[in-house]
């Protein structure tokens, strides 16, 4: 069968977890104490009829949206003022990559220091984990405005704020969504690892409860449910929007 | 406006020497005139351009509008570039209304003048397109409109059509002609296509390359519409490729680094050759 470039998409994808599916089932089958698929599948179908587990899944959704929607309030108006201002750029521009280096989980304890083991803290984790590569990307797409387009914009009369509102954002924005998208995985680990080390009832400690337990089955089932949303969200939303703006400025077919 | 450059010397800097594009550049267009200026790649005419648009200065020399100086860019001076140079967040209608957006006009007065110029470069039906949605044609008409929109008094064009097929460039090269004759501004256009500038210019600056001078400043006299076949047309087209035959051959020895020798044949091609002759 001839494979449209449609159909391969969805098919290359599909067949290599197939593969997977029955690579575990005989692992499974080959050491008893590794839980099968189906275990794992029905672990999970279980979970998703419990309130208990439901209100965690919540919770880990509500702390990813106000964290996310920080992120990008904090990480876009910072990337624009260091974009506008480069004399705050070079005094803080090392020390907004410095953070940038440090991963998500790395800001847990200092988190619990400050906000002790609650909400706040995971939120923190987030924002600190994933506004520094929004920043740094909408920073950077501001100084990259292309000479060509600078020169016409020039011609026609553009300078001050609205050469910089009409110009330079836009030119910024495929950068800022690249910015975007990996804020969300960024954020999304650090979601995890926030939740795993404080006492916040989440997806995170949810995994640190069922290990402690020995529940190997549960475990395998509540990592797969993160990837899987991971996955998803990046996916159907920040893929989307990435290709659709490249499309848009010319940068993809 | 009258354009009028004097003595102008350009160079830039490469490897740390400096490389002399222009050298002693005097040339004058008169209020509502087109001129061309007409050489092999690499003679500086796109500098010319890019110095008249107020987008580099010059070395040495004057560069004067009106008799003013010209010190920055400003909208009375636009210039239509090569690649178009459309903003691609913007719809064709959108990149029209940009310099009138610049210019504070209010929205609706903005709308309705821009809609007017697309209109006249035939794009009424893509007003609401991207531009990665249109040919190339169809990107360079929006480029002319968004130029034209700000009723500049010179319009400088620089390889407008030196990226199309030759069916859209002659009819771009037509629609450019009626636009000047309804709103006369003087325009300065650059190409590289003896049979471009001998049809569309009143008079063309044949240039020389590396550095770029001026070997001739050729009125064409002859009434529009032109026929490509005419005879004074050809005429001047042969007399250019002659002169413009030994640059030809140094930019390519330069290039390749080796000796190139032109057939005599080629400084007298046939008509129907020459008429598509690229320098």
């Amino acid at each position: 069968m001839a494979l449209t470039p449609k159909g391969s998409t969805f098919l290359k994808p599909l067949s290599a977890l197939a593969m997977l599916y029955v690579l575990w089932e005989a692992t499974a089958l080959a050491f008893p104490q590794w839980p099968s698929p189906r275990a794992v599948f029905g672990v999970l179908w279980r979970d998703f009829g419990d309130p208990g587990f439901r209100t965690a899944l919540g919770g880990s959704a509500w702390r990813m949206t106000i964290g996310y929607v920080l992120v990008m309030i904090v990480g876009i108006s910072s990337g624009v003022l260091l974009g506008r201002l480069p004399l705050i750029d070079q005094v803080l521009g090392s020390f907004a990559v410095a953070i940038h280096a440090i991963p998500g989980a790395a800001w847990v304890p200092l988190a619990i220091i400050w906000f002790g083991m609650t909400e706040r803290a995971v939120i923190f984790t987030i924002l600190l984990g994933a506004a520094g590569i929004v920043m740094v990307n909408t920073d950077t797409g501001m100084r990259e405005v292309p000479p060509l387009i600078q020169r016409a914009a020039r011609t026609m009369g553009a300078r001050g704020w609205r050469y910089f509102w009409f110009v330079v954002v836009p030119s910024a924005i495929p950068k800022t969504v690249d910015g975007l998208r990996l804020a969300w995985a960024f954020g999304w680990r650090a979601l995890m690892a926030g939740e795993l080390l404080t006492s916040v009832n989440g997806l995170g400690q949810r995994l640190n409860q069922v290990a402690k337990a020995g529940r190997l089955d549960e475990l395998l089932a509540i990592m797969l449910l993160i990837a899987v949303i991971g996955i998803a969200i990046d996916g159907l939303i920040f893929k989307r929007l990435e290709h659709a703006v490249r499309v848009r400025w010319g940068l993809a077919p | 406006m009258r354009v009028e450059l004097q003595h102008v010397f350009k160079s830039y800097r490469h490897n740390g020497s400096r490389l002399p594009v222009l050298e002693d550049i005097s040339l004058t267009v008169a209020e509502g005139e087109f001129v061309c200026l007409l050489g092999p790649s690499g003679c500086g005419k796109s500098t010319i351009i890019h110095l008249i648009a107020g987008l580099e200065r010059p070395d040495t020399g004057q560069i004067l509008v009106d008799g003013n100086s010209v010190t920055g860019p400003d909208p009375s001076r636009v210039v239509v570039f090569q690649d178009a140079a459309l903003f691609p967040w913007l719809t064709v209608l959108g990149n029209v209304e940009f310099g009138l957006r610049m210019a504070g006009l209010p929205a609706a007065k903005r709308r309705a003048r821009a809609m007017e110029y697309v209109k006249l470069v035939h794009l009424s039906k893509f007003a609401q397109a991207y531009p990665h949605q249109l040919s190339g044609g169809m990107k360079q008409r929006v480029a002319i409109a968004r130029a034209l929109a700000l009723q500049p008094e010179i319009l400088l064009l620089d390889e407008p059509f030196a990226a199309l097929d030759a069916q859209t460039r002659a009819v771009l090269q037509n629609e450019l002609l009626e636009i000047w004759e309804l709103a006369r501004p003087t325009i300065l256009f650059v190409t590289h296509n003896v049979r471009e500038a001998t049809g569309l210019a009143d008079r063309v600056y044949v240039i020389s390359s590396r550095p770029g001078r001026i070997r001739e400043a050729r009125p064409i006299a002859v009434p529009r519409p032109r026929h490509a076949e005419d005879p004074t047309l050809l005429a001047h087209q042969h007399a250019i490729l002659g002169l413009l035959g030994e640059e030809i051959e140094k930019v390519f020895r330069e290039e390749l680094g080796e000796t190139v020798h032109f057939p005599e044949t080629q400084h007298a091609v046939p008509p129907d050759q020459a008429r598509g002759m690229h320098i």
